[in-house]
């Protein structure tokens, strides 16, 4: 077993995720799954392989530092769920 | 009359003034009106769609049109950011988002004339293969079963999309494929998709899920139809750095089913006592129809094919635990309130993501923690490699791959298994094609003895498309399927 309840809970902090106490077993035995069926490539031997990140054989291009979009706050701040003058508004993060 | 719509049919309908724009769209708004219990739309455009094929029929007036295709309404996999218009992925931490920019894409389709009926369901952050994670609900196929009036699904991720096209809910529709969310709803519903290859269409504007796999790409009645909407679809795009700089061809003016000479290969791995025979039985006979007709079939071996979905739920999930970092509560979406930030962090994310999308979230964060990134991420990355190699090899000897293009055919909703790892085998034959960056196309070939779509998938070597189209043409000149579902719904 890899994922006790204290590993996942450690893995929704990093995540950013709460769990609940209900929602534990289900989650671990689910992820538990899936990690037994990703382990079956340790079987693999790739020692001599390099990793690829990208199919695309492509080398990414350098673009020209021109301005060419002017996003306004208005247009940024659009969907925002709390906002003051120009600026999003989150809980209070210094005392 | 209404089951022969195509893009090209309905093209040849508003030149010879046959039909007007506004009276078509209006005519799909009512069959989306009629097939509501589909649940395919998340969003219905209704007055903007109007408003916007009365434009084009003064640019018809005026002759002034985009293109041929001007004034033909589609649907839109509500993945695509588009100006003004609900953009939810399908998920309730999206579900109030209203982006002030359109998608490339999407942008292409306008830069057309084509006009937008609204936004279709699919699978939650587009993660899933039976539109059931979704939280507006499952999508209902619009075939069912011989033997049973039970629901089934129309695959995913864009089963919205497919069973849209299958059940006339809209003449073509974008999708997004990242491991089969194209192909394998299409293959479920009797429809085309093709999932171009990786960079052939700008992502700029899609709601990220893995950004090294993602492509959009069309679902479609015939081949013909792919090959018009890839043709508005694709090209480079600067606003995508991955998105590629080789020339994109004219597909449909170029389409030449010709595949004389051509040599198809029939990969071992994918030959598997689990396949039920019909399908066994198609993808023979398939093999057989394109030797008739004067292609060489050549077996060939993909030797890493039973590695690629492994490696897949790993890379997947790692790109999507990182993409979907940005949905926070503090910029746009769901806010649900903590007692600090981190706490409304974790609550927002808590309440606004499905359980499926949680799940690759953690284990995307668990594989690029430290200590099991070297074990998992760059382990996958090399199993990637591998795949790639494998097609590499593959493409020295033959044109074009021919495989299923599913395990199965759609299943009842009910019957989805809870084991994530069960769900995630309906991709198997799909995901070594994202992996490898390269272009696939599932077409219908036969109905099974249930009367359900069975799908046969096609795969040729990055930005041949061209080829791709031509052989899929090939077949669906020679088979000339065109079984359509019952339309139950209206009843």
């Amino acid at each position: 077993m890899e994922f006790d309840k204290k590993s996942l809970l450690k893995l929704g902090k990093l995540a950013r995720i709460s769990i609940s106490d209900d929602k534990l077993n289900n989650l671990s035995k689910d992820l538990n799954s899936i990690l037994e069926f990703v382990d079956q490539l340790k079987e693999i031997k790739t020692d001599q392989v390099d990793p690829i990140s990208n199919s695309l054989n492509q080398k990414l291009e350098v673009r020209d530092d021109k301005v060419d979009t002017k996003n306004s706050a208005e247009d940024i701040l659009e969907n925002a769920p709390e906002k003051e003058m120009d600026f999003f508004v989150v809980p209070k993060v210094i005392e | 009359m209404k089951d022969s719509y195509t893009l090209k049919s309905l093209a040849a309908l508003l030149e010879n003034n046959k039909i007007s724009s506004k009276e078509l769209t209006s005519e799909y708004l009512k069959n989306i009106e009629n097939g509501k219990e589909l649940n395919c739309y998340n969003t219905i455009s209704q007055e903007k769609a109007l408003v916007d094929a009365e434009k084009s029929d003064e640019r018809r007036k005026s002759q002034n049109l985009r293109s041929k295709y001007d004034g033909i309404p589609i649907g839109i996999k509500d993945l695509f950011c588009t100006k003004g218009v609900t953009t939810t992925a399908s998920s309730k931490i999206l579900s109030n988002f209203v982006p002030n920019y359109e998608s490339t894409v999407t942008q292409n389709c306008d830069n057309a004339g084509l006009i937008s009926l609204g936004k279709l369901n699919c699978d939650e952050f587009a993660m899933g293969s039976t539109n059931k994670t979704s939280f507006f609900g499952s999508v209902k196929n619009p075939w069912k079963s011989v033997n049973s009036d039970n629901d089934l699904v129309p695959g995913g991720s864009s089963g919205g999309s497919a069973a849209a096209v299958s059940g006339d809910l809209c003449v073509a529709s974008l999708g997004t494929d990242t491991g089969g969310s194209i192909r394998q709803p299409a293959s479920f519903t009797g429809t085309v998709g093709l999932k171009p290859s990786y960079g052939r269409v700008s992502r700029w504007g899609i709601v990220a899920f893995a950004s090294s796999l993602d492509q959009a790409g069309p679902i479609t009645k015939t081949v013909e139809d792919a090959a018009i909407l890839l043709d508005i679809i694709s090209g480079h795009d600067e606003k995508d750095s991955t998105s590629s700089v080789n020339p994109k061809e004219n597909y449909y003016e170029n389409l030449n089913s010709d595949i004389k000479g051509m040599k198809i290969g029939i990969p071992k791995e994918f030959r598997s006592d689990k396949l039920p025979a019909s399908t066994q039985k198609s993808w023979d006979e398939c093999a057989n129809l394109l030797k008739t007709n004067g292609a060489e079939i050549v077996d060939i071996s993909l030797p890493h094919t039973m590695n690629a979905l492994p490696a897949y739920y790993i890379i997947a999930p790692a790109e999507a635990s990182s993409n979907l970092a940005r949905y926070d509560g503090v910029r746009y979406g769901l806010r649900v309130k903590g007692n600090d930030l981190i706490d409304m962090y974790e609550k927002t994310r808590s309440e606004g993501f499905g359980d499926e999308v949680k799940r690759r979230i953690l284990i995307g964060t668990y594989v690029l923690s430290s200590g099991y990134y070297d074990a998992y991420y760059i382990k996958a990355q090399k199993i990637r490699s591998l795949i790639k190699s494998d097609y590499v090899e593959a493409f020295k000897k033959v044109d074009a791959i021919l495989t299923p293009s599913t395990p199965s055919t759609a299943f009842e909703i009910a019957n989805e298994p809870s084991d994530p790892v069960q769900n995630y085998l309906n991709d198997i034959f799909t995901v070594p094609v994202n992996l490898a960056g390269l272009p696939g196309i599932s077409i219908p070939y036969a109905n099974d003895e249930n009367n359900l779509p069975i799908g046969l998938q096609l795969i040729t070597n990055s930005f041949e498309e061209q080829k791709l189209l031509n052989v899929a043409k090939n077949i669906e000149e020679t088979i000339n399927y065109s079984e359509t579902p019952e339309k139950w719904w209206l009843k």
